[in-house]
């Protein structure tokens, strides 16, 4: 039982916490959110950036012969920090074999399999703050790898969602949490103001709260050829951490302090039934529940959403003209406040773990520090991502500052405000991913009619109780 | 007649020798293979039959004996039922369509004259793809924003919006069908072409003779000559379907909601993304057996049929 008290220590909030922000601040310890008002300010800024250049790690040791042999994420802006693995290697010696790559759900699966089965064979594997407890049999401790003065730049809230039963388990390399995106040429268009003040008895204006959100969905769903009001990652983890995050937006829980389901209470249905309604009016498209993340950032970028809820990582992304129709079009505003009063941020942090199975853990532990440095951080860090390192945000600022672009710079103002006040991580228990398997399907059939919210959540509360039962949480 | 009697004894004596010696010599050289066969087939069947019986899952891979826990269970999962159901309709649908339209792409093939080389390579085109890619590709044909169906639909004025082809659930598994009719087709039409340009001109002419009409002549020459070639045709054609994870998986996932789940995706959803791999194992021993009767089931059926 102790081990759940600590789950429970884990749950959230602080976790993450600062995890873009900084100087470092206490992590809150209630395992609840933070009430949306009063607003902290944003955190100030850390001090100085280390230096003129930022600095690489990993690069000190020759590994000769060694070849690594990694799992890792795949696809969009997760790329571009794989190039610079041509440099370890020459700096090392080493050769780094990309042996997997998928998206995390994907990656999730292959790694559950391979431990279990004894057949992972990796070097160095990507990893999440939501996944890793359910790894952590089969992880190597990495507190012995990395000296305190190399995590000392690394947000320490964060640092301590990575650590379980007094170890290290994960070494971050990028933080993000949700953000509302909405189309300013649709919120600036004065006829569509004029209509909808007309239609809805107040002014258009993003979205302060989720009910507002749904007015506009509602709105602009058919406003333009192809537009859509809204659209959510439909499927995996995505749909029932979206669910989760409106959840508590709504007053709701996910599980109760003795690990019972609570997300099927009054607050749960009125959620589940705000996405049923967006499906059922045809706010959304239609083949949402088969969308994950790529799929709903496509949907924003191709110009067929109006507002969404978003990660600060597809920034870069949605900024490109080439690539994007909204380039330019588009700003960010917090999440809306649900009807418990609350602002409610799902937030999490991709990061890089050792399997205890590895044989060149030296090498793969030099593999990470050269990934999780300050120069390749801070790369990806201009691609969108929140970085994980005070210094990092440092320069970020100071980039922004000077920037032609106002929204460079207000991102990252709205950033440091939700991961102080509206930060949410899910419970670090390992049966995470399973219970959101449960649950998802029941969610997909709500919004698609085969099933009432209410009788949805409850069969699903009942299925996740019983896996939880028999995972030793309680006696059913 | 002792010296006789002694002869034979020693004669039998040497021929038993003989033979027990080649049976050793036999049994000698089938070892590696048995080894070889109970390391990769019998042990994972013996071990992951004995871990349908337990609690194991992959976030605590340590068996726990639960008796007939995980098959009650399957029992009790309405899941289960609803993609076993499924999984029999789509085999079934997909099976016959696939056998029929290869069936008469090899006899209007075979009746080409000009261009049969060029057509047989575009038969195989299909063939050269692999599942992931061709679920990729049909996701992307019945995609409801920007989907090739609905767009020809659309300009052609049959379609005003767009038709949720992978949502609904019997569009979803029509969708789904659709892939998988396009992917194994041109097997069974190249084998069924291979039978039927094997079978003798002569028959046809002594049946032009006796004033048999094109129908007579396929029911009566052609059709039964097929026979050996129709079974491996549909032996194949069901081992290819059965094993369509990929284009199932890539196209729906078994969703939404469960709506075109077959066994083949819930099983690894309850073994891999639920983590309970002993009741995945039930499952996949309850479908074994279902197999392995409804294979017994066909090949009757063929022999009565007398195709075999």
């Amino acid at each position: 039982m102790s081990k759940h008290k600590l789950f429970a220590s884990l749950f959230a909030v602080g976790a993450v916490l600062a995890a873009c922000a900084a100087p470092p601040s206490p992590a809150p310890q209630a395992p609840q959110p933070p009430a949306a008002e009063p607003t902290q300010a944003a955190p100030a800024a850390p001090a100085q950036p280390s230096g003129d250049e930022p600095k690489v790690a990993g690069v000190d040791r020759r590994f000769d012969g060694v070849t690594l042999r990694a799992a890792f994420i795949g696809g969009g802006q997760y790329e571009k920090m794989y190039e610079s693995i041509k440099d370890w290697e020459a700096a090392t010696g080493a050769k780094v074999e990309i042996v997997y790559k998928g998206d995390g759900f994907e990656i999730d699966k292959k790694l559950k399999t391979d431990f279990a089965a004894g057949t992972g064979d990796y070097d160095v594997v990507w990893d999440h703050t939501s996944f890793f407890s359910q790894y952590i049999p089969f992880l190597e401790p990495l507190e012995n790898y990395f000296t305190q003065e190399e995590l000392k730049d690394f947000s320490q809230a964060i640092l301590k969602s990575a650590t379980r039963d007094g170890h290290l388990w994960l070494i971050p390399r990028h933080a993000d949490i949700s953000v509302v995106h909405y189309r300013t040429d649709l919120y600036g268009n004065e006829q569509y103001k004029a209509e909808f003040k007309a239609k809805y008895g107040y002014d258009l204006a993003p979205p302060e709260t989720w009910k507002q959100f749904f007015d506009h969905a509602e709105f602009f769903t058919g406003k333009e050829p192809g537009l859509f009001g809204t659209n959510f990652a439909g499927k995996e983890e995505a749909l029932s951490g979206r669910f989760y995050e409106i959840l508590v937006a709504n007053g709701g829980k996910m599980l109760d302090e003795n690990f019972k389901p609570a997300f099927n209470s009054e607050a749960g249905v009125k959620t589940a039934q705000f996405f049923r309604e967006l499906y059922a009016r045809k706010l959304v498209p239609a083949d949402m529940t088969s969308l994950l993340w790529d799929g709903v950032a496509n949907n924003f970028c191709q110009g067929n959403i109006a507002v969404h809820n978003e990660w600060f990582g597809w920034y870069s992304y949605f900024q490109d003209p080439k690539n994007c129709k909204v380039a330019g079009k588009f700003d960010l505003i917090r999440q809306p406040v649900g009807e418990g009063g609350i602002r409610s941020g799902w937030a999490g942090a991709h990061a890089f773990s050792i399997p205890a199975s590895s044989k060149n853990k030296e090498a793969a532990a030099a593999l990470i520090k050269f990934l999780t440095s300050e120069k390749i951080m801070y790369e990806e860090a201009k691609l969108g991502f929140l970085p994980v390192r005070d210094s990092v945000w440092a320069r970020l600022i100071a980039d922004a500052a000077k920037s032609d672009n106002p929204l460079d710079k207000k991102r990252l103002e709205i950033a440091q405000t939700a991961i102080a006040n509206d930060f949410f991580a899910p419970p670090l228990i390992a049966e995470w991913i399973p219970l959101t398997n449960i649950l998802t399907p029941k969610l997909q059939a709500i919004m698609l009619g085969d099933l009432d919210a209410k009788q949805g959540l409850d069969e699903a509360a009942a299925e996740v109780e019983k896996m939880l039962a028999e995972a030793g949480y309680y006696n059913r | 007649m002792a010296q006789l009697t002694q002869a034979s004894a020693l004669e039998r004596r040497f021929t038993s020798a003989r033979r027990s010696g080649a049976s050793g010599f036999i049994v000698a050289m089938l070892v590696p293979s048995l080894v070889i066969i109970a390391f990769v087939v019998a042990f994972p069947l013996v071990y992951s039959f004995y871990l349908s019986f337990t609690s194991y899952t992959l976030l605590r891979p340590i068996p726990a004996w639960n008796d007939f826990a995980n098959y009650r269970r399957l029992l009790q999962d309405p899941i289960f039922g609803q993609a076993f159901i499924n999984t029999l309709l789509f085999m079934f649908v997909t099976v016959n369509a696939a056998f029929l339209m290869g069936l008469f792409l090899s006899q209007a093939v075979a009746r080409t004259i000009r261009g049969q080389p060029l057509l047989r390579t575009l038969l195989m085109v299909p063939m050269m793809f692999a599942p992931v890619m061709v679920g990729f590709q049909f996701r992307w044909f019945f995609n409801d924003q920007v989907g090739l169906v609905n767009n020809i639909l659309t300009s052609l004025g049959l379609l005003n919006g767009s038709i949720p082809w992978l949502v609904d659930r019997w569009l979803a598994m029509f969708s789904i069908g659709v892939a998988t009719v396009w992917m194994n087709t041109p097997v069974v039409a190249i084998i069924l072409l291979a039978g039927t340009l094997s079978i003798s001109p002569e028959l046809y002419e002594a049946a032009d003779v006796d004033g048999a009409n094109s129908w007579q002549k396929f029911r009566a020459i052609t059709y039964p000559l097929l026979g050996p070639f129709i079974t491996i045709a549909l032996t194949i054609l069901s081992l290819d379907v059965a094993r369509g994870f990929d284009i199932v998986s890539i196209m729906t996932g078994g969703g939404p909601a469960h709506r075109t789940e077959l066994l083949w995706t819930y099983v690894p959803r309850v073994a891999i993304q639920e983590a309970r791999f002993g009741s995945g194992a039930a499952m996949s021993f309850v479908t074994i057996i279902v197999t392995v009767v409804f294979t017994l089931y066909l090949f009757r059926q063929l022999l009565k049929s007398r195709i075999l």
